[in-house]
C-alpha cells in the first residue's frame, strides 16, 4: 500500500507492507538515527516524533504516519552544526556507546518542547521509558537541564 | 515487529464500516487503535488489520451529574493531559495513567486498548472495575454492560467481533486512590490496588475496592468491602483489612513475583489505598 | 604529587569526545547501519531441550521453501573444537564448542542455521526444519551437576582442556598462602558469609550483529559489534579452516558491550554461512535470544570466612566461589580465578590465605565475560563479611576498611599466586587513594549522622551501608596493544589502533595522549579503530586494559613520533634538536623561532629528505596497577511490603590521573547502575525445563532513569607511575560496590542480611518474617 508523510521535512509517497513497522519505513527512508534495540517497544531506541509526540516506532504501524509527520535526531543538528540540544550532551557526557541516544535526545526535545525549566525530578521522569545502560543517566539529567538553561537564554531552534 | 501475515490496513471511518470489515475478515481480522497491543504480540493468523482511531471514538466529556464519558481510542496521553479528565473523582484517573509506563507508550495506548486487551498487570482495569466502569460496545446492535460483568464472561471472544466505543465512569461521591508496587518505576505493577469509599458520620458507609496483578487482572473483593462497611476508618481497621488479605486472598507466582509475596504485600497496599481515599472522601 | 598535569593542555580536560557529534546526530555508524543490498539473513535454530541427541536432522523441507539459500548444521559442516571466549593466546577457556555439534547442552543452544532472502522465509525455514532428538536426563543446578552418577554434559572425547569433564567439572582453582585453617582458628573473631549471585545478563541496547561477506579478492570481510577483532579473527580462520590473512574483521562503533562482545557468537556462523552461499550474510541476535543464547554473568555461590583480632585488623581470609558456567566453560577458569585475585589483595594484612573453587558445567546458558569478571562475585561476600565484623567488633565500617586496605609501596602474595587461569605476576601497588576516597566519601555522604541511626517513617526505615572494592588494569604479562601515529602533510596526525571503543570513550582517551605528547589539541588526531587490515594488533576492550594497555602504547608511538618530527625540525631551524619542544602544534626552538607542524609535514613528504613520519609502538604491561574505590549506598526499606527504594549510591574512585575526568566518572556511574541492576532487579528466571522466561525487557528489568535519582561518582587525586601520563583503570570496578553496599545498608535500615541477588520485595519480606 502507498501512504503519504513527511520525515524531517520531506514529503515522501512510498510503498509500505500492511504488516510493516514504522521503524522499518524510517530506516528504509534513510533515517538510520533510529534505531531497533529490543523490537517490542520496551526499550526506547527507536523513539521518534510521530506529528510532534514521542512514540515507539517499532511497535508503531507504518500506515499510522499516512498524511503525518514524523521527526528524528537527523532533523536537528548535523555534526558540523549541532542543535543546543545536541551539544549540551556532549558537553555533559551523556553520550556513551551512542545507541541509545537519538531516543533519549527526542523525548529530551519532547519534553522541553513543553516544560521551560524542568527539575531533574522531571527530566527523570520524561526519559524513563527510555533504556541507557551505559550512563546511569545522571549525566543525561545534567544534559537536558543545561540544554533547558541553553533555551532560556535564548540559544534554541 | 512485523506483521508478516498482514494484507491489508484498513483504516475506518466510522464502527460500522470497521464492522463490516471485521466480519470480511472471519476472524482473520484485527482491529487496532493505538496498535500498542496488536504490535507487540504478533498474531500469525491476521490478515487484516482495521485502525478505529478515526471512527470518532476519542472523545472525553463530563456529564451533567459528575460522571464521565470516554471514547474507546482516546490515548493515555489524551487523558494524563485533559483537564475535564483532571476533575473527575479528584483526579484517581490521570494520577492513575500517569503512573503508566512512560510518555512515549501513553502517547499510542490507548484506553479502549487497555480495557480490551486487559493484561493481568494492567492498572486500568483495576481501577476502572473499582470506579464501576460501564462500556458500551457495537456488534451490529449497540450493546451496553458493567466492565465486572463483561469481564466475567467470554470478553476476548466478545471482542473478537466487537467494536468497544465508550467507557463511562459513574458520578463519583466518595474518595477513591491507586497505588501500586513494582520493582523499578518505569516497571509494570507486581500488585495494583484501587479502592474507593464515602463516609458518613465518621463510618464508611460504602467502599469499592479492587484488587489486581495477583497475579490475575484486577478484580473486586466485595467481602473485604463487606467488611469495611460501617466500621470507623483508621489504624486498627487497616490492620484488620491487612490480616484479612493475607489470610483470605488467593495469588499465585508470575515472572514478576511470587505468590507468597502478594498475599503478604496485598493487605498493606490495600490499607494504605483506603486510608488515601478517607482523606479524599473528607 | 609531582604530577605536573596542571601544565597539561589536553590530558584532564573534558574534550569533545570523538565521535560524539556524529553519535549524537545518530550517523549510520553502527554494524546493522551497513546498506549490502542484496545480503542474505541468517537466523538460528535454537534447541528447545536443555540436553538432548540429536538423532537425526531432515532439512528438506527447509530447504525446498523458495528464497533459502543454505542450512547448516553438524552434519555438513567441519567438528573444530573451540572456545567462543575471546582471550588471550594460549586460550585458557576449554575447547568444548563446535559451530554444530551433534548434542544440544542446553536450551537456546544452536541446532542449525538458515540463510535466505528475508527474515520472514527465513524463520520459516527454522519452522520446517524437522530434529528428531533423544533427550538426556538435564542438570539445571550446580548440585545436580556435581551429583554422583549425574550424565556428563561434555562427554565429547576431541574437547580439550576441561577440568573433569566426567565430573561436570569445566575449571578449578586451589591456591592456599600459609595455613588458613589454623589462622581461623586462633583469631580472636571469625564470622562468615555466603552470598549468592543469580543469572543475569549485560542487556547491551545494541544486540549481537555481524555482517560476513567476501570482498573483492575474494577474501572474508566480517563487520561486527565485538569488543575483540583480533580474538574473532583467529576464532573465525580456526572455526572455519581459512588461512588467518583470509580474515579481515572490521569493528565500527559499538552499542554497549560490558563483557558480552568478548565472545565469538555470531561471526563463526555467519562467516560459514557466507562462505557456503557466496553471499554477504547478516545476523542480528533478537533480544530473546540475547538473553538465551549470548553468555551471561557466571552465577555464583561465594563464601568468605574471615579471622581478626580483636583490633579489626585480619588474620585469616578464605574464600572459596562455586560458579555456574553453564554448558561451555567459556571464561569459566579466568572469572574463577578472578573472584579471588582481583579482591583478596585489598585486604592485604592477613598472611594465612586461601582462594580455592569450582566452574561446574550445567545444562543452562552460557555464562562469560561481564564487566567486573568475577570480582563482582566475589566482592558481594567479602564486603557483608568485613560489615559483620565490623558490627562484631563496634567499629565503624569505614574505620574497619582504613585499618585493613593495602597502602602504596605494599603488596599482597595473591599477585604472584593467581593470574588469569594461571600463575600470577607480584607487584607492588604504587598508587592507593583508598584512604582519600574512604574519607571523602564519608564526608560528602554524610556517613557518620546516616550511620548512627536509621530513620523512620511510618513503614519505611532508611539505612546506609557501604564497601570497598579494586580491581586491575589489564592483564599483566599477556595482553598486548598496538598503535600506529602518522604525521599528515598538513600538520595532523592519523592515529591507529586496535583498542576497541565500546562507548567509553577510550578513541577519545587515546587521542588525548596523542595530542598531549605531540603538541596538538584532539581535533588534529583523526582516530581509527579498529579494523584488522588497517590497525595494529590489540586483545581488545575487556579487563580495564585500554586506557594502562593501548594507551601507553599510543604514549609509546607518540614519543617516537615527536623525535622523528623534532629531528626533521632541527634540521629546518638549524637548532639542536635537544632544546626543541612542541606546543600549540608548532615546534619551538630558541631565539623565538619556531616551525610549524605543517611545514615540518609538508618538507618531510615533499621537499627534503623525504620520508613517511610514523611510528608503531606495542605495550605489554608488567604489572597491573589496581584502580580502587569506596562505595556508599542509601536505601529506604518498606518494612510491610519489602520494596527496597535507592536514595542514593556514591561512589569515589582512585583511577589515577582521570585522562578524561567526565568520561571516567561516567564510566563509574555507568557500572555502579548495572551493580545496582544486580542488587534490586535483575535475574533470569527458568521454568523447569530449563527455559528462561523473562526474556524481554518488560520482564527482566534493568533500571531506568527513575531507579536511579541520586547516583554520583567522585574521583580523587591520585598518579600511578607506571601508567599513561599517570592512568590506570576505571571501566569495571564501579559494578562492585552496589551489590554489598545495597546488602549493607539494607541490614542497617531492618537488621536483616540479603545474601541471594537481586534483593527483591519478597526476599526482604521473608528475611524480615525470618527475623520475627
Amino acid at each position: 500500500m502507498k501512504i503519504q508523510l513527511e520525515l524531517n521535512g520531506d514529503p515522501h509517497y512510498v510503498d509500505i507492507e500492511p504488516g510493516e513497522s514504522l521503524l522499518s519505513l524510517v530506516r528504509r527512508l534513510g533515517a538510520w538515527s533510529v534505531r531497533s534495540g529490543c523490537d517490542v517497544g520496551d526499550c526506547g531506541s527507536c523513539t521518534v516524533l510521530l506529528n510532534g509526540r514521542p512514540v515507539r516506532s517499532c511497535i508503531t504501524f507504518a500506515a499510522k504516519a499516512q498524511g503525518g509527520s514524523v521527526t528524528t535526531v537527523e532533523a536537528l543538528g548535523t555534526p558540523q552544526a549541532l542543535h543546543p540540544l545536541q551539544e549540551a550532551f556532549l558537553e555533559a557526557g551523556a553520550v556513551q556507546c551512542g545507541y541509545c541516544t537519538p531516543g533519549m535526545v527526542l523525548v529530551a526535545y519532547d519534553l522541553l518542547t513543553r516544560v521551560d525549566d524542568p527539575s531533574a525530578d522531571h527530566v527523570l521522569r520524561a526519559i524513563a521509558g527510555n533504556l541507557c545502560r551505559c550512563t546511569g543517566y545522571r549525566k543525561i539529567v545534567e544534559a537536558v537541564r543545561l540544554a533547558a538553561r541553553r533555551k532560556a537564554e535564548g540559544r534554541w531552534r | 515487529m512485523r506483521l508478516q501475515g498482514v494484507v491489508r490496513y484498513h483504516r475506518a471511518r466510522d464502527t460500522e464500516e470497521a464492522l463490516s470489515l471485521l466480519a470480511g475478515y472471519e476472524g482473520r481480522g484485527a482491529l487496532l487503535a493505538g496498535g500498542v497491543d496488536v504490535a507487540r504480540s504478533p498474531r500469525r493468523d491476521v490478515e487484516g488489520l482495521i485502525d478505529i482511531a478515526g471512527a470518532g471514538l476519542s472523545h472525553v466529556k463530563l456529564t451533567e451529574r459528575g460522571g464521565l464519558l470516554l471514547g474507546a481510542t482516546v490515548t493515555l496521553t489524551e487523558l494524563v493531559e485533559s483537564r475535564v479528565a483532571a476533575q473527575y473523582c479528584g483526579g484517581v484517573l490521570v494520577e492513575t495513567l500517569s503512573l503508566f509506563s512512560a510518555a512515549p507508550l501513553r502517547n499510542m495506548a490507548t484506553l479502549g486498548g487497555a480495557v480490551v486487551s486487559a493484561h493481568p498487570w494492567a492498572d486500568v482495569p483495576t481501577l476502572l472495575v473499582a470506579l464501576g466502569a460501564e462500556l458500551r460496545w457495537t456488534d451490529g446492535m449497540e450493546r451496553k454492560g458493567s466492565l465486572e460483568g463483561v469481564y466475567a464472561g467470554a470478553f476476548r471472544e466478545l471482542f473478537r467481533n466487537a467494536v468497544l466505543t465508550e467507557v463511562r465512569l459513574p458520578p463519583c461521591d466518595g474518595g477513591f486512590a491507586f497505588y501500586k508496587l513494582r520493582r523499578s518505576a518505569a516497571d509494570v505493577a507486581m500488585l495494583n490496588a484501587a479502592c474507593g469509599l464515602g463516609v458518613a458520620q465518621g463510618r464508611i458507609a460504602w467502599a469499592r475496592i479492587a484488587l489486581g496483578a495477583t497475579p490475575t487482572r484486577g478484580r473486586r473483593l466485595p467481602w473485604l468491602e463487606e467488611l469495611v462497611q460501617g466500621e470507623v476508618p483508621g489504624a486498627e481497621l487497616w490492620e484488620e483489612v491487612a490480616a484479612q488479605v493475607r489470610a483470605k486472598l488467593d495469588t499465585g507466582d508470575d515472572r514478576r513475583a511470587t505468590g507468597e509475596w502478594r498475599r503478604k504485600a496485598a493487605g498493606p497496599l490495600v490499607a494504605r489505598a483506603l486510608a488515601q481515599a478517607v482523606e479524599r472522601a473528607r | 604529587m609531582a604530577v605536573g598535569t596542571s601544565k597539561r593542555s589536553v590530558v584532564g580536560h573534558n574534550v569533545t569526545k570523538v565521535d560524539g557529534p556524529s553519535l549524537v546526530c545518530g550517523r549510520p555508524k553502527f554494524t546493522m547501519d551497513i546498506d549490502l543490498s542484496g545480503s542474505l539473513v541468517g537466523v538460528i535454530l535454537p534447541s528447545p531441550h536443555a540436553h538432548a541427541r540429536i538423532k537425526s536432522i531432515d532439512t528438506s523441507a527447509a530447504e525446498s521453501l523458495s528464497g533459502v539459500v543454505c542450512v547448516l548444521h553438524h552434519g555438513n559442516v567441519s567438528r573444530i573444537a573451540h572456545t567462543t571466549a575471546g582471550q588471550g593466546w594460549p586460550e585458557p577457556s576449554p575447547y568444548d564448542t563446535f559451530l554444530f555439534d551433534n548434542k544440544v547442552r542446553y536450551v537456546g543452544d544452536k541446532v542449525a542455521a538458515v540463510a535466505a532472502n528475508s527474515e520472514q522465509v527465513a524463520r520459516e525455514a527454522l519452522r520446517r526444519i524437522s530434529v528428531e532428538y533423544e533427550v538426556l536426563p538435564s542438570l539445571l543446578s550446580v548440585d545436580a551437576a556435581l551429583a554422583a552418577g549425574s550424565p556428563a554434559i561434555h562427554d565429547e572425547t576431541d574437547a580439550e582442556g576441561i577440568y573433569d569433564a566426567a565430573g561436570n567439572v569445566a575449571a578449578a582453582v586451589d591456591i592456599p598462602v600459609g595455613d588458613v585453617a589454623a589462622a581461623l582458628a586462633q583469631a580472636e573473631v571469625t564470622v562468615e558469609a555466603t552470598c549468592e549471585i543469580p543469572y543475569s545478563q549485560h542487556v547491551p541496547i545494541e544486540p549481537h550483529c555481524t555482517v560476513a561477506y567476501f570482498d573483492e579478492d575474494g577474501r572474508l570481510v566480517v563487520r561486527t559489534s565485538t569488543q575483540v577483532p583480533f580474538h574473532v579473527r583467529r576464532i573465525v580462520a580456526r572455526v572455519l579452516e581459512l588461512p588467518l590473512h583470509r580474515v579481515r574483521v572490521v569493528k565500527p562503533r559499538i552499542g554497549g558491550g560490558f563483557g558480552v562482545k568478548q565472545e565469538v557468537l555470531l561471526e563463526p556462523v555467519a562467516g560459514a554461512l557466507a562462505l557456503r552461499t557466496g553471499k554477504a550474510v547478516r545476523m542480528v541476535f533478537t533480544r530473546e535470544e540475547e538473553f538465551v543464547s549470548s553468555r551471561t554473568r557466571h552465577p555464583m555461590k561465594v563464601r568468605v570466612a574471615l579471622g581478626a583480632g580483636k583490633d579489626g585488623v585480619l588474620r585469616a581470609l578464605e574464600m572459596e566461589a562455586t560458579s555456574n558456567t553453564g554448558a561451555y566453560g567459556a571464561h569459566a577458569l579466568t572469572v574463577l580465578s578472578n573472584v579471588g585475585s582481583k579482591t583478596l589483595p585489598l585486604y592485604n594484612k592477613p598472611h594465612d590465605l586461601r582462594f580455592h573453587g569450582r566452574a561446574v558445567y550445567t545444562n543452562l546458558p552460557v555464562a562469560g565475560a561481564y564487566r567486573g569478571y568475577g570480582a563482582t562475585q566475589g566482592y558481594f561476600p567479602l564486603e557483608v563479611a568485613m560489615d559483620q565484623l565490623a558490627e562484631r567488633l563496634q567499629i565503624d565500617p569505614v574505620e574497619l576498611r582504613l585499618r585493613n586496605h593495602i597502602r602504596e609501596g605494599e603488596t599482597s602474595p595473591i599477585f604472584e599466586r593467581i593470574g588469569e587461569g594461571r600463575e600470577g605476576v607480584a607487584q607492588i601497588v604504587r598508587s592507593c587513594k583508598l584512604e582519600e576516597c574512604l574519607r571523602l566519601g564519608a564526608e560528602r555522604f554524610g556517613w557518620r549522622e546516616k550511620r548512627s541511626a536509621p530513620r523512620q517513617r511510618g513503614p519505611l526505615t532508611y539505612g546506609v551501608g557501604m564497601a570497598c572494592a579494586m580491581q586491575g588494569s589489564g592483564i599483566t604479562g599477556i595482553d598486548m596493544g598496538a598503535a600506529t601515529i602518522m604525521l599528515n602533510e598538513d600538520g595532523s596526525f592519523r592515529l591507529l589502533i586496535g583498542a576497541t571503543d565500546l562507548g567509553t570513550g577510550s578513541d577519545t582517551v587515546l587521542a588525548q595522549i596523542a595530542a598531549e605528547m605531540l603538541g596538538v589539541p584532539v581535533e588534529k588526531i583523526s582516530v581509527y579503530s579498529s579494523d584488522t587490515d588497517f590497525t595494529p594488533f590489540d586483545v581488545g576492550a575487556y579487563a580495564s586494559s585500554t586506557t594502562y594497555v593501548s594507551g601507553t602504547a599510543v604514549l609509546r608511538a607518540a614519543q617516537e613520533v615527536r623525535s622523528q618530527v623534532l629531528d626533521v625540525a632541527a634540521a629546518m631551524l638549524r637548532q639542536s634538536r635537544d632544546t626543541l619542544e612542541i606546543h600549540d602544534g608548532r615546534v619551538h626552538g630558541s631565539a623565538g623561532k619556531s616551525v610549524s607542524l605543517e611545514e615540518v609535514g609538508h618538507r618531510a613528504a615533499y621537499v627534503v629528505d623525504q620520508h613517511h613520519i610514523a611510528a608503531t609502538a606495542s605495550c605489554v604491561p608488567e604489572e597491573s596497577p589496581p584502580p580502587f574505590a569506596a562505595f556508599f549506598a542509601e536505601v529506604c526499606v518498606d518494612r510491610e511490603t519489602g520494596l527496597v527504594r535507592l536514595e542514593r549510591m556514591l561512589g569515589v574512585a582512585d583511577c589515577g590521573v582521570a585522562l578524561h575526568p567526565r568520561l571516567a566518572e561516567g564510566q563509574v556511574e555507568g557500572a555502579m547502575a548495572q551493580g545496582v541492576g544486580h542488587a534490586l532487579f535483575e535475574e533470569m528466571v527458568f521454568s523447569e525445563r530449563g527455559r528462561c522466561v523473562n526474556t524481554n525487557l518488560l520482564d527482566y528489568r534493568i533500571p531506568s532513569s527513575t531507579d536511579l535519582r541520586s547516583l554520583e561518582a567522585i574521583l580523587v587525586d591520585s598518579y600511578e607511575p607506571s601508567g599513561p601520563l599517570g592512568a590506570k583503570s576505571i571501566a569495571e570496578i564501579g559494578i562492585n560496590g552496589p551489590l554489598p553496599a545495597i546488602s549493607n545498608a539494607i541490614y542497617h535500615a531492618v537488621g536483616v542480611r540479603l545474601a541471594r541477588a537481586p534483593f527483591t520485595p519478597g526476599r526482604v519480606l521473608r528475611a524480615l518474617e525470618g527475623k520475627g
